[in-house]
């Protein structure tokens, strides 16, 4: 696992995650605790997708794939599901992180309702924990997904990157609403008990499972 | 014993271009060497056998096992590879990689480190083995990436320039180790290096334009050359000039103050010289013409 983590997580890599980070924290101007979430989501999810898409196309681009080949197709499959979890994992830290930073630079308003339990900070923190983990993995592993068919981290990127830009906007959240894959960030906030953005969350859960699912297939085919 | 059998093999790249076209070899049990200018298909022919690229038509068979989808799982156990342009983990050292790969091939922790610190002492690279990858030399890179080849002992070894990069000892010691490691087994090596086959192999193949113009004993290929190799001495580099416009000169040397001047051809060339004994360069230069 440790050389999984090496050649997974290379310093650039980490640099420039950290960076993305605390640059958005920086610049992305916040007035309550509860616009961190909405905030985050999407960047963090172009984040993920960059960040993962060179999960298994680095052995293309290094050739390795052509000594891969030989070796028996579980291990070889294993390895790449650990990078992803090794990837994710960082990520999520990250993430969390990240939601601190916006406390430290931007100084949001909190607990705007003076309400305990789910209004609460620690609870929102939690909530906000749970959906950026689900937009994550999703993102991650369908950029790996792509770059693994197209044999290319750039068309994995490009790939999504377009869905991003589909699902971001004002007219992705008027096509899927609560079905949405960033039904986090378009929820309504005035009324935090509203849990209809799971249904979105849901929808990358499904498709998140369908692709890990399929990668297997398609790096035996594709090398 | 034939190790590798290839009949009628046709390699057609996406981009239309033919890269082996209808091509016949039989790769015998042993060390075995592939020549071939730049583009000649060698490194398709390898890449083929080492089932990265599916041919067009023909069959290849190895060990018996007919290359097909079916088949391809129970071939990639018995072959090691070395590519010729690779790049391994550069974040992981020399030990840490090797182990890595030895893991993901699946052989047990135990059989992989000790195999490590054998093939590393055999390449002189047990004191580099705590380097970054990224920190060695082209030719110790090399040599790394032969060491993950060997790693599984396979059945059928393809490697592909494995001396490229390394100095005169490195590449006697890597020689030695494949000539070594061909007892019993099927080494394919590939290489521009002509002096290396000469020294290791007694069978080879010379590729051209995605077709064989040789294959068989290294002994009947410099008999082909042979009474086609000429020596002479001339004063200038003028008349140099004037016999390399009609003949193809395969070595120029000064000694003294004459330029002496190995020619290759069919008829006795029209200036004084004599025959000379052909080497594998002279007898490859002289098919590939």
């Amino acid at each position: 696992m440790i050389y999984e983590i090496k050649i997974a997580l290379p310093f650039y890599k980490i640099a420039y995650a950290v960076f993305f980070i605390v640059i958005l924290s920086l610049v992305r101007g916040v007035t309550f605790s509860y616009e961190i979430g909405i905030a985050l989501e999407a960047p963090m999810a172009i984040l993920a997708a960059s960040f993962c898409a060179d999960t298994y196309t680095q052995e293309i681009v290094s050739r390795r794939s052509e000594i891969q080949r030989l070796y028996p197709m579980k291990k070889r499959i294993d390895s790449v599901y650990k990078r992803i979890l090794i990837q994710e994992i960082f990520l999520l830290s990250a993430a969390a992180a990240g939601y601190e930073f916006f406390f430290l630079f931007q100084n949001p308003e909190i607990d705007k309702m003076g309400q305990g339990g789910l209004e609460s900070e620690i609870g929102q923190f939690f909530i906000y924990f749970a959906a950026i983990a689900v937009t994550l993995g999703f993102w991650g592993i369908l950029s790996n997904l792509f770059s693994c068919l197209f044999r290319n981290m750039w068309m994995g990127i490009g790939s999504c990157l377009m869905l991003w830009l589909i699902t971001n906007s004002s007219i992705g959240d008027r096509c899927f609403g609560r079905w949405n894959l960033f039904s986090y960030t378009f929820r309504r906030i005035e009324n935090s008990r509203d849990f209809s953005w799971i249904y979105g969350k849901m929808i990358c859960i499904c498709i998140g499972i369908i692709a890990a699912a399929i990668l297997p297939k398609i790096i035996e085919k594709r090398g | 014993m034939v190790g590798i059998k290839i009949e009628d093999l046709t390699v057609i790249f996406k981009n239309k271009v033919t890269a082996i076209n209808h091509a016949d070899l039989e790769i015998p049990k042993g060390i075995f060497g592939l020549l071939g200018e730049n583009g000649a298909g060698k490194t398709t022919l390898m890449r083929v056998l080492t089932t990265v690229l599916s041919p067009a038509s023909g069959t290849v068979t190895l060990d018996g096992i007919r290359y097909s989808e079916e088949n391809y799982e129970k071939i990639q156990r018995k072959i090691g590879y070395l590519p010729q342009e690779i790049d391994l983990y550069p974040n992981l050292t020399v030990q840490e990689c090797l182990e890595y790969m030895g893991d993901l091939s699946g052989i047990s922790k135990r059989i992989y480190r000790e195999r490590i610190s054998y093939y590393l002492e055999k390449t002189s690279l047990s004191e580099h083995c705590k380097k970054k990858m990224k920190q060695l030399s082209g030719g110790m890179k090399r040599r790394v990436g032969l060491i993950q080849a060997l790693l599984n002992e396979p059945e059928f070894l393809i490697v592909d320039e494995p001396t490229t990069g390394l100095d005169p000892e490195e590449r006697i010691r890597i020689r030695n180790l494949l000539v070594d490691f061909s007892e019993g087994r099927t080494v394919l090596f590939s290489t521009h290096v002509v002096e290396d086959l000469a020294a290791t192999c007694s069978q080879l193949a010379v590729m051209k334009k995605g077709k064989f113009l040789y294959s068989g004993n290294i002994g009947e290929l410099l008999d082909q050359a042979k009474g086609h190799i000429w020596i002479c001495k001339v004063k200038d580099e003028t008349m140099a000039r004037e016999l390399e416009k009609k003949y193809l000169v395969s070595s120029k040397q000064y000694i003294g103050s004459e330029l002496q001047i190995k020619l290759i051809s069919e008829i006795p060339p029209q200036i004084e010289c004599g025959s000379c004994e052909a080497t594998l360069e002279d007898a490859y230069i002289y098919i590939m013409k």
